[in-house]
């Protein structure tokens, strides 16, 4: 299925390995019909979750009348409600997203693997998965959907979209943020080149909503090593601008400014509650997934 | 600073190497798309100053690394204060040790000569230097260098021991400044000992500024250390030489006269018992000696009038044991043989009389030519030549040149004409007033061809009338004047021979010259003169070059000697030679040692054993020191180019977690 249409980002193989594990929420969703995740309503469903005391209002039909024969007290019982998730994939398609190190993908490829497997396995398990595409404007904006049909039109989205253009990322997420009421599962895939403190703010606001926030921090092994020892002319991926300078010379600096900025991402991340997984390109991006979707299930139970 | 390979420094741009390298990288520099360019700006930004600091400092320590290391192969030397630093002891020390016969003299007080004194000296010297400096010793007798590993052994090697030869200083230290500079040794000392023997060293030679000269432009400078042996002997001394051995064949029984001469310090009056030896026989003849020098001729009588011998003439000991003997040899009688150039066969018959005045005597032959056929005379066969025609010139006197250098004798009269011929001219020909003569007042007496007679008759110069004659002009010795002081006889040293030119002709108008009793006696003595490099051509010097045939073996007749060092008689085939000391080493006259020093000019010269230090400080090598220099310079770019400690906070969660997607 996956490989209809030259769909070059997404391996069957590697789908039917992760299909066996299923991918959770942190937090309770509110979702239009059941499915895996936990719900913040209480409901009938088959799950016993609690006893309440009886309050004006409730339904008299959920009173348990064993316990009041027991106790002479009205208590309702509360079971766990399940639904499904809506899923936001946010892919960030700036410029920079197109740096590639000889012999390997872009970090725009590497996402596009990474989203085009989840989406799959999202709807796969009854879940919504919808798309947004970011450079310097909204480029796309696919709602969630549970539909099967809805991953083609997805697939089809990241076939055509490619890196340019200045990074607008900060701004696009708040808009995410105010747009995207109910709670949903937000996954950002970005390089994060942009300053950490307003970033950090994004995550805040979306936090703020409820939503479970997940970002994927890509980074090319060369972005990260600075390994050069020649002179180096460094043409920018998303502006005219050049610098020819000597690697030799700047190499400590700029390891100090990486570092920096990773730390700072890490932890405004843990103060926000917000997933971080940090990945180099250079990693098997099922190894990735597995990792992440294991460490998802280790924090639900 | 000087350097002893300086056509190395041309070496020297490419310690600009580093540098282009970092331009030629810098132009062909790699372009790469780059997404995080955030960091870079920052990191642009941030650079510190040090950052680029080392980056310029890495580079000029490799072009200092490369600098230092073509200024160590082109060997630097150091003077003034920098040497003064870093002076360390010579690379070289040459030993120059005077060998001649007046160093065997005893040192005052002891019976150790002066020679071996120096040497003990030397090697006590050297002992300091052992370790550190290498040894070369040049000796006077071969000058030749003699590497010398062991100080210690100084005295016990061949080349340091006694000879019978003169020392000529200048010539042996023009050979090792040759040495040095063919072997380019570093900076070096020369310690040389002598007894400042003014023959040796020959103050007015020519050849010390041109020595002095190619010391001071050596790009190392050359320190000299003096160790002089100047002290005049304690007691009486005296020498022997023989100065000429002639045969006497008309004598009865034949005999050979051996002409010998005694030197003395002190010239009173004083017996001197002299042992003279020949063929076997040694007899003694005791001398009443007047004088410091004392000429005696002894009479020696042999077999027959062509026998051949060879003698020694010994005198008592004294503090030099080495100039107390002299050996001679005599052979067959030499057939003296002289040419008169003559354009008039009468003027041609009487100078050929001049020349073979005996009839029966065979072993005086004269022959007269026109001087049409001068071109073609083997001159060389000839002991004298009498010319009385006008100057030679052309090709001709070109060859009288090279015959007056190989040892000729050449009287030349006035012809008539002017002329000139070796640096001699004849005037135009002046007449004496009527009825009168120019009297000649002036002539040596002493020596040379108008000297008195053995038996002190003069010769009967007063009685010449002059009546014509060509005044003699240029250079050359007046042997004779006349009363008016214009020279009537000159004479001239042209290399190893003499020019005689006379102021008259030989015709009756001009004088009485022909009349013999003047020109025979002169002309005889000239022919001696000429004819002695036939007649004593077994009498040599040691240190002179025998006129020998190549591979020629000499074989001492007392004893195992060696030719060129030793005095003795010695034979190659039916050749025989008597090696003697060069006369010149029975002079006692020596040179102070302030003169000494100036001679060489501006070359620093110390006295052996003077531990004063100052401006005649050594020049030193200093490659070690660049060397170690650019080793610094390396070790310091190597500390740099390290890379810097990574940060406390490792990037781990980009670590690699898994193989290629």
């Amino acid at each position: 299925m996956a490989e209809r249409g030259g769909r070059t980002f997404l391996d069957p193989k590697v789908v039917a390995r992760l299909v066996q594990q299923p991918m959770g929420t942190r937090l309770p969703m509110i979702g239009s019909v059941a499915g895996l995740h936990r719900s913040p309503h209480r409901g009938s469903s088959v799950e016993f979750a609690e006893y309440r005391k009886y309050a004006p209002g409730d339904d008299i039909r959920r009173v348990d009348w064993r316990v009041y024969a027991r106790t002479d007290r009205f208590y309702v019982k509360e079971f766990e409600a399940d639904t499904n998730l809506r899923c936001y994939l946010i892919l960030d398609c700036s410029g920079s997203m197109a740096f590639r190190a000889e012999g390997r993908d872009s970090k725009l490829d590497y996402a596009k693997r990474l989203i085009a497997t989840l989406a799959y396995l999202l709807i796969h398990q009854g879940d919504a998965a919808g798309l947004v595409c970011l450079s310097d404007r909204m480029l796309w904006d696919i709602p969630p959907k549970r539909n099967p049909r809805h991953l083609q039109a997805l697939f089809d989205v990241l076939e055509e979209v490619s890196a340019r253009g200045e990074t607008a990322l900060i701004r696009s997420l708040h808009e995410v943020a105010e747009r995207v009421r109910q709670r949903a599962l937000v996954m950002i895939f970005s390089d994060f080149f942009c300053p950490a403190e307003p970033l950090l703010e994004c995550f805040q606001h979306l936090r703020f909503q409820k939503h479970d926030v997940v970002a994927f921090h890509l980074m090319d092994r060369l972005e990260l090593d600075f390994p050069f020892d020649r002179p180096m002319r460094f043409v920018d991926l998303e502006s005219p601008e050049t610098l020819l300078s000597e690697p030799a010379v700047i190499r400590d600096q700029y390891l100090k400014a990486v570092r920096a900025h990773l730390t700072a991402l890490r932890e405004g991340c843990n103060r926000f509650a917000v997933e971080l997984q940090t990945v180099a390109t250079d990693e098997n991006y099922e190894m990735v997934l597995r990792a992440f979707l294991r460490g998802r299930a280790l924090k639900i139970r | 600073m000087t350097f002893l390979e300086p056509l190395l420094l041309w070496g020297l741009p490419l310690a600009l190497l580093p540098v282009i390298i970092h331009l030629f990288n810098r132009l062909r520099h790699r372009s790469i798309d780059w997404g995080a360019m955030m960091f870079l700006l920052s990191a642009t930004r941030k650079s510190t100053r040090y950052a680029r600091l080392r980056q310029w400092l890495i580079l000029l320590l490799r072009v200092l690394a490369l600098v230092g290391l073509v200024l160590a192969v082109a060997r630097p030397l150091a003077g003034q204060w920098l040497g003064w630093m870093f002076q360390t002891a010579p690379e070289v020390i040459v030993v120059v040790l005077d060998r001649s016969a007046s160093m065997e003299a005893r040192m005052p007080g002891g019976n150790v000569s002066k020679r071996a004194e120096a040497l003990r000296v030397l090697a006590e010297a050297a002992q300091s230097y052992r370790e550190s400096s290498r040894f070369v010793l040049f000796d006077t007798a071969l000058r030749t260098p003699t590497e010398v590993g062991d100080p210690q052994a100084l005295p016990q090697l061949s080349t340091a021991g006694a000879t019978d030869t003169a020392a000529d200083i200048p010539a042996t230290l023009q050979a090792v400044v040759e040495w040095a500079q063919r072997n380019k040794v570093g900076h070096f000392e020369i310690w040389l000992a002598s007894d400042l023997q003014a023959s040796n060293w020959q103050p007015e030679n020519q050849q010390w500024k041109v020595l002095t000269t190619q010391m001071a432009a050596l790009p190392q400078t050359v320190r000299v250390r003096l160790l002089v042996f100047d002290q005049p002997p304690v007691g009486e001394s005296w020498s022997v030489s023989i100065s000429e051995v002639v045969r006497r064949p008309k004598a009865e029984p034949p005999e050979v006269e051996v002409v010998m001469v005694i030197d003395r310090n002190n010239p009173a009056p004083a017996p001197m018992p002299v042992s003279i030896g020949s063929d076997g026989t040694r007899a003694q003849v005791d001398l009443e000696l007047t004088g410091p020098s004392y000429r005696y001729r002894h009479k020696l009588p042999v077999e027959s009038a062509t026998a051949s011998g060879w003698g020694r003439v010994e005198l008592p000991a004294d503090d030099n044991p080495r100039d107390n003997v002299a050996y001679f040899v005599y052979g067959p009688p030499v057939v003296l043989r002289s040419l008169v150039v003559s354009d008039e066969p009468a003027v041609g018959r009487i100078l050929a009389l001049a020349a073979a005045p005996y009839v029966n005597e065979t072993n005086f032959v004269a022959e007269v030519i026109h001087p049409d056929r001068a071109s073609s005379v083997v001159w060389s066969d000839y002991a004298m030549v009498l010319w009385h025609a006008a100057p030679p010139a052309g090709p001709v006197a070109a060859q009288l040149q090279q015959y007056l250098e190989e040892g000729g004798a050449v009287w030349m009269f006035a012809h008539g004409r002017p002329g000139s011929f070796e640096g001699i001219s004849w005037g135009e020909p002046q007449e004496a007033e009527e009825g009168k003569s120019w009297p000649i007042t002036q002539w040596q007496r002493q020596d040379g061809l108008l000297a008195n007679t053995e038996e002190n008759i003069v010769l009967p110069l007063n009685e010449l009338e002059v009546r014509r004659r060509q005044p003699l002009g240029g250079a050359g010795t007046a042997l004779a004047s006349y009363e008016d002081r214009v020279p009537f006889l000159v004479r001239r040293v042209v290399g190893r021979g003499e020019l005689v030119a006379c102021s008259v002709g030989i015709w009756p108008e001009w004088s009485n010259l022909r009349e013999g009793w003047v020109l025979v006696p002169a002309v005889q003595r000239l022919l001696q003169a000429g004819g002695r490099r036939f007649t004593q051509a077994g009498m040599l010097s040691c240190g002179q070059i025998i006129p020998a045939g190549a591979g020629e073996v000499w074989t001492c007749l007392e004893g195992s000697k060696d030719i060129r060092l030793h005095a003795g008689v010695y034979r190659s085939g039916l050749r025989m030679v008597a090696m003697n000391r060069p006369p010149a080493e029975n002079e006692v006259e020596t040179i102070e040692p302030s003169k000494a020093r100036t001679l060489f000019g501006p070359v620093s010269v110390q006295m052996l054993g003077d531990r004063k230090q100052g401006e005649g400080r050594l020049q030193s090598e200093l490659w070690r020191l660049f060397l170690f220099a650019m080793l610094v310079f390396l070790l310091a770019e190597a500390v740099l180019i390290l890379p810097s400690k990574p940060e406390s906070a490792p990037l781990t969660p980009f670590q690699v977690k898994g193989g290629t997607p």
